[in-house]
């Protein structure tokens, strides 16, 4: 579903993503994980056709993103490290808006927008103005957002910071539930940021971890976590060293053997 | 093109939720009724003054579309390029501050969608303010006899020189993310435009009239003069085509240089 194929973005000398390429099938649930900084935002905005890639391609969907920008971006249901809300607007005609400008036929909409809020639990402040929401209610019109034109692929970039322990587990039960087949919806496969590692524990099935604009881990989490270690120490592990010291074979991920930098 | 509508209709939504387009709204209003009383009763004083005098010569090139409407649309146009800066101060630089820039530019939509829609959003506020302003001489016709076709060709005028400031204020805003910013750019560029003759007569008729006439196509104001006169001639709407055309695909550029870094 998505396929990353030498991402890089350079700003002059500064290799924020350096060469990066992983490849999610569908249904899929992938956590992104990495310290600050480390290129995660940088790389999902690259595959969502925000910021253009100094180097490489995205395919998303069966669509490369920039020959086919506009095929690959319907694919997507983004939710960006700021909720792109606008203040003003009610929860309502937002989504609505939202839906129109994803290409949703105006015959569909109305029930695009009420199932969007319906699985975000919004229904009750629908007619609201986003301004006067609390940050767990913005976060969550965020998802709804991203969900409400019903993509196959799914990127969020830290959609549980700033939540309390209640919303955070609200999020990831909705997050959880959106890769779930069944239920007359499409199944979405997920790409979803974080550096809360109980996170990636409690719904994510595979880990790429990158560090410094390079992959440094792409593995099942049940293949790093089966001899013990906990994903704090695969964490730091990969993440206290400079990416020029690691190990050759640490440092340069192959897509096609992901499993083996798992091993200690 | 197929979401022009959408971005436009949200646009405007925004805009008449916010306390902007009704400030702008009121003060337009306040503002033309004030220049509309005064441009009356100095028209009223001249025209006692010059019977008093007995100036019949002078009396006869009186009439109320180049001695009224012509000065309240004149008024106008420049009351425009204090207020329509304050409407497009927002269009680019608030979807970057609120981060909805990130929406607009992953979602299906083409660069165009997003400034055709904005400019439209705009130009539909203007033709609100133009309809205001048209009310004033509308009044004229119940106790005088203005002319028709003068009168509306003036009001075409302030429509398209308000078109192209909303398309100068676009540009300005699609540059930065503050809307103060936004507002400075594009009044500092309104106001360069409006000084044009005067830099091409004070200052290089003498040495380059070439220049000089070059300076005077590019002001808004030569061409508008023509409308309020009266004289629809296709070169002074192609002024505003150009202008709008123009100015709209630097916007479009400057959207797009997202995606060049």
């Amino acid at each position: 579903m998505i396929d990353a194929r030498g991402l890089s973005k350079r700003y002059g000398d500064l290799a924020a993503v350096d060469d990066v390429s992983f490849s999610i099938e569908k249904g899929e649930i992938v956590g992104f994980l990495g310290p600050n900084g480390a290129g995660k935002t940088t790389t999902m905005r690259m595959i969502t056709g925000f910021l253009p890639p100094t180097d490489g391609t995205a395919i998303v969907a069966g669509h490369d993103i920039f020959e086919d920008p506009i095929a690959a971006r319907t694919a997507i249901g983004y939710l960006p490290e700021t909720p792109p809300l606008y203040p003003e607007m009610t929860v309502k005609s937002y989504l609505d808006f939202v839906a129109r400008i994803k290409g949703v036929a105006r015959k569909q909409r109305r029930e695009a927008v009420d199932r969007a809020m319906e699985r975000t639990d919004l229904t009750h402040v629908s007619r609201q103005v986003i301004g006067t929401l609390s940050k767990g209610f913005r976060q969550r019109v965020g998802l709804a957002q991203a969900i409400v034109h019903d993509p196959p692929v799914l990127i969020l970039d830290e959609p549980t910071a700033g939540l309390d322990p209640l919303q955070i587990r609200e999020i990831r039960a909705l997050i959880a539930e959106l890769t779930e087949p069944g239920r007359g919806v499409a199944q979405h496969t997920v790409i979803l940021s974080t550096h809360i590692m109980a996170e990636v524990d409690a719904i994510c099935r595979r880990v790429i971890l990158i560090h410094q604009g390079r992959k440094v881990v792409d593995a099942p989490l049940e293949e790093l976590t089966a001899d013990g270690t906990t994903l704090e120490e695969i964490f730091a592990r990969h993440t206290s060293r400079d990416v020029a010291e690691l190990e050759p074979d640490e440092a340069a991920a192959e897509p096609a053997g992901p499993a083996e930098e798992a091993a200690p | 093109m197929k979401h022009i509508g959408s971005v436009a209709g949200r646009e405007l939504r925004s805009l008449f939720v916010s306390p902007i387009a009704y400030g702008v709204l009121s003060l337009f209003s306040v503002l033309a009724g004030v220049f509309f009383i005064l441009d009356v009763a100095w028209f009223q004083e001249m025209l006692m003054r010059m019977q008093q005098y007995q100036a019949f010569d002078e009396l006869a090139k009186w009439n109320l579309n180049d001695r009224l409407i012509g000065e309240f649309y004149g008024s106008m146009s420049v009351v425009l390029m204090f207020l329509i800066p304050g409407i497009t101060m927002g269009l680019y630089a608030s979807e970057k501050s609120n981060g909805t820039e990130e929406l607009l530019l992953t979602s299906p939509l083409t660069i165009w969608d997003i400034v055709f829609g904005k400019f439209v959003a705009g130009a539909a506020f203007v033709l609100l303010l133009t309809v205001l302003v048209g009310m004033f001489p509308g009044l004229l016709f119940h106790y005088g006899d203005p002319e028709v076709g003068k009168t509306l060709s003036g009001l075409l005028g302030i429509l398209l020189i308000g078109w192209t400031y909303v398309a100068i204020g676009g540009f300005a805003s699609s540059i930065t993310r503050n809307q103060i910013i936004a507002f400075l750019v594009s009044f500092v560029v309104l106001l360069t435009l409006l000084l044009l003759p005067a830099v091409a007569d004070f200052g290089v008729a003498g040495t380059a009239p070439a220049v000089a006439d070059v300076l005077r196509y590019l002001s808004a104001a030569a061409h508008f003069d023509q409308l309020l006169t009266g004289l629809v001639d296709t070169a002074d709407l192609a002024y505003f085509a150009m202008m709008i055309g123009i100015f709209l695909l630097l916007t479009k550029a400057s959207v797009e240089s997202v995606r060049w870094r």
